[in-house]
């Protein structure tokens, strides 16, 4: 992925996107990436949960799965919410590694690794072949 | 960012980073590189889901409980995987309660250390909680047929 430069303070292009022309904040940038790394990581699916609370909102498209939050520090804290298709691979906990690696990979690929603060991962149903909660 | 303001929190240093980004899993993580956790009903879907895997388990939830499960999973309020289990959990310890429904035949104390052992291992291996206890209710057993509707009556 290759990022433009910062258009003005705390914004930066963000390629390979739908809308690849459009400049989001680095907040929204980062919540797209971690979306990213749940889609690429096997065995897990991303939920916004029963009332559609844990969603990102970025400008053309929402974001299921992930709320990320600016803290006040110039990071942005990720929270991965996270549906586990049954029966696991791993150990959840390995699990939530492996997408926390990814995202952490990525955001440093697109320049953002140093804006990237704590990725909280939540395990919160289990998806079985008949579906989940 | 400012320098004040890269200060003012504890960052996670670049080896640390690196060694993460490089996907040295084995290095410990700090804690302020985020937390995992595992929601209560996670727990409890593994574990019924674990007690349907051992052969001899024809069902879980006492006889009212599933009538009532039938009539919430139709109307989407309700999860099959979570009826007959009930599950206490801390940060480190599970209390799994299970009421079981057998078939007809089977050894009811080879069935409940089946579904004991298979409870452990799946609870444990998947979220590395330790299970304290696996109280086992068997409150009714399955009889080939028993779903067929239609019976004859026994008497004329």
């Amino acid at each position: 992925m290759t990022t433009n430069p910062v258009t003005r303070p705390g914004w930066r292009e963000v390629s390979g996107d739908s809308d690849p022309d459009l400049p989001v904040s680095g907040r929204v940038a980062l919540a797209r990436l971690a979306g990213r790394a749940i889609a690429l990581t096997d065995g897990v699916t991303a939920t916004a949960g029963p009332a559609g609370r844990w969603l990102t909102v970025g400008p053309q498209h929402e974001i299921p799965g992930v709320l990320a939050v600016e803290d006040g520090h110039g990071y942005v804290d990720i929270e991965l919410h996270l549906v586990v298709r049954w029966p696991p691979q791993m150990p959840l906990e390995q699990l939530g590694e492996q997408v926390r690696t990814r995202l952490r990979r990525s955001a440093a690929t697109a320049r953002l690794g140093e804006r990237l603060g704590a990725v909280s991962v939540a395990f919160e149903d289990v998806l079985t072949e008949t579906g989940s909660t | 960012m400012t320098e004040a303001d890269k200060t003012a929190r504890p960052t996670p240093s670049a080896a640390q980073i690196r060694k993460v980004a490089e996907g040295e899993d084995s290095a410990p993580l700090p804690s302020h590189l985020g937390q995992t956790t595992i929601g209560e009903g996670v727990v409890t879907k593994v574990a019924g889901l674990a007690a349907r895997e051992v052969p001899g388990v024809h069902e879980l939830g006492s006889g009212a409980a599933r009538a009532v499960g039938s009539v919430t999973q139709r109307v989407g309020l309700g999860d099959a995987f979570n009826q007959g289990v009930s599950v206490e959990s801390g940060e480190k310890e599970a209390a799994v309660d299970l009421t079981l429904v057998i078939d007809y035949g089977e050894s009811i104390p080879r069935i409940a250390d089946a579904v004991r052992s298979q409870v452990i291992k799946r609870v444990e291996g998947i979220t590395g909680l330790t299970v304290i206890a696996v109280n086992i209710t068997v409150n009714d057993l399955y009889f080939p047929g028993d779903d067929e509707p239609g019976d004859a009556p026994r008497v004329a």
